[in-house]
């Protein structure tokens, strides 16, 4: 990728040593909206606020939380479009590796493969890094992840973590909170309670997404009709 | 230590600055605001209206060569507001992916997928230094056979969204005001509603009466889903019922 003209990499290092443009996406990051990820003992969950920019947009049209693989979901804080191009570069080789394997990506792999593009954006000539961090969830044969993916291009395997506006704040309600032991049920109540915590405005089912991952091994994205049944056993 | 933006190319190209913002893409916002024009979308039960200004600079211009209301393909309808020429490219490289689609897939494409296609597009202009932004915000609309009546709007960011109505250009949140007030208790509007409340939408937001010629007026129905765009004759019947209606 990128232009002939653009043969020089736009990601360059500071005299103090640091890569800035890459600062400056973890900057675009820091203001986009909340989204957290909990490792239960038997699932994963991840959630997101979804605001949208006016009543008039059509929120049926929107899903922030998006499906890699079956059994692999993914959720980001940051820029929007940023986020479709990964999407769409990681469902491409899930499906590679599965031609080739016949047998299904592993989640680590597939975060692996992941950060190696974002890695290159920040590398390669005439591109910008990803204005994005995402939080990877996914159930194989090694259990429940939950993986983080910066826009530098590196990962993590975390318990809980969270990301975007409040990620402080919401890091340490998750802190107080998390136990190893945790079930899935919970870790939703929990997801929950962390993003009420710096919501502004009237939490409901229209403008929070939650996925889950459990013991089936099935990633789906809830109905707001089920958040609203979570929303109302939380209160 | 926070150093400066890397040498001030952050204004010039696609780079992040220290607030990690893309002040091209900014800027591309703005040269869309800068055409002058203000275009609405409304999206009824059955029907999807889309309104903006004819604004035909010299009286020597050839008046039906000033449009910004583009055909895609039979079915597929493209609002584009802000340069002209930028819009000229989004239409014809629009035109040539829906009809890959059509002979590829053997179906023609949804009015989603070619909204996603556009955004994909821009978002690889926000990403890559050789090429800028558009400076073009592109609403799109159809009748999609399973979820009916669509109207997707694309900006320069790479975001699109599906929207009940929405505006764009130089009066784009007073517009919106204007519509959210509309739209707030869900309603359901009939083709003639549609129609009527974009063209007051515009009507109210520029604060003038206008001619059948000062507008262009874009629909797709349910019952026709073919993408038209108003003759004169028609406009002047729905601009009469308007006044007649105040």
């Amino acid at each position: 990728m990128g232009d002939s003209q653009y043969s020089f990499s736009l990601t360059t290092f500071s005299p103090s040593g640091k890569l800035v443009q890459i600062e400056h996406a973890l900057t675009a990051v820091g203001s986009g909206q909340t989204s957290l990820g909990i490792k239960a003992a038997n699932g994963v969950v991840i959630a997101t606020e979804k605001k949208l920019p006016s009543i008039l947009v059509d929120e049926a049209s929107v899903q922030k939380i998006q499906c890699l693989t079956p059994n692999i979901g993914v959720v980001y804080s940051g820029m929007g479009p940023d986020f479709r191009v990964l999407v769409r570069k990681s469902r491409k080789q899930a499906v590679q590796y599965h031609q080739l394997y016949k047998e299904a990506i592993p989640v680590t792999q597939l975060v692996r493969e992941t950060a190696a593009v974002m890695q290159e954006f920040t590398q390669s000539g005439g591109v910008r890094p990803f204005g994005v961090s995402l939080l990877v969830a996914g159930f194989d044969d090694s259990g429940p992840q939950l993986f983080q993916v910066d826009p530098s291009g590196s990962y993590f395997s975390w318990k809980a973590s969270a990301m975007g506006k409040n990620v402080s704040n919401a890091k340490t309600f998750l802190e107080k909170r998390y136990t190893d032991e945790i079930e899935l049920e919970d870790a939703v109540h929990t997801a929950i309670l962390t993003l009420k915590e710096g919501f502004e405005g009237q939490i409901s089912g229209k403008n929070i997404e939650i996925g889950i991952i459990g013991e089936d091994k099935i990633f789906r994205v809830l109905t707001p009709a089920e958040i609203e049944d979570y929303l109302a056993e939380v209160e | 230590m926070s150093r400066g933006s890397g040498g001030g190319y952050d204004r010039h190209i696609t780079i992040f600055s220290p607030e990690g913002r893309l002040f091209q893409v900014e800027y591309a916002f703005k040269a869309v605001k800068s055409a002058g024009i203000t275009s609405i979308g409304v999206r009824g039960k059955d029907s999807v209206c889309v309104v903006t200004q004819k604004k035909v600079p010299d009286k020597l211009l050839d008046q039906t060569s000033v449009t910004h209301l583009f055909p895609i393909t039979k079915f597929l309808g493209l609002l584009a507001t802000g340069m002209t020429a930028d819009a000229r490219t989004l239409v014809s490289q629009a035109r040539n992916e829906a009809a890959d689609f059509r002979f590829k897939n053997g179906y023609e494409m949804p009015v989603d997928v070619l909204a996603n296609w556009i955004a994909n597009k821009s978002q690889i202009y926000t990403q890559h230094a050789y090429m800028r932004p558009l400076g073009v915000v592109a609403m799109v609309l159809g009748i999609d056979e399973e979820t009916g009546p669509q109207l997707y709007k694309c900006d320069p960011a790479g975001h699109y969204f599906g929207h009940k109505a929405t505006s764009a250009g130089l009066k784009e949140q007073e517009a919106i005001n204007f519509l959210e007030k509309k739209m707030k208790n869900d309603p359901s509007f009939t083709y003639e509603e549609t129609v009527q409340t974009a063209i007051s939408a515009l009507q109210s937001v520029l604060q003038e009466d206008f001619k059948a010629t000062e507008i262009e007026v874009g629909v797709v129905k349910k019952e026709n889903p073919v993408f038209r765009v108003l003759s004169t004759e028609e406009i002047d019947e729905h601009l009469t019922a308007i006044s007649e209606r105040d």
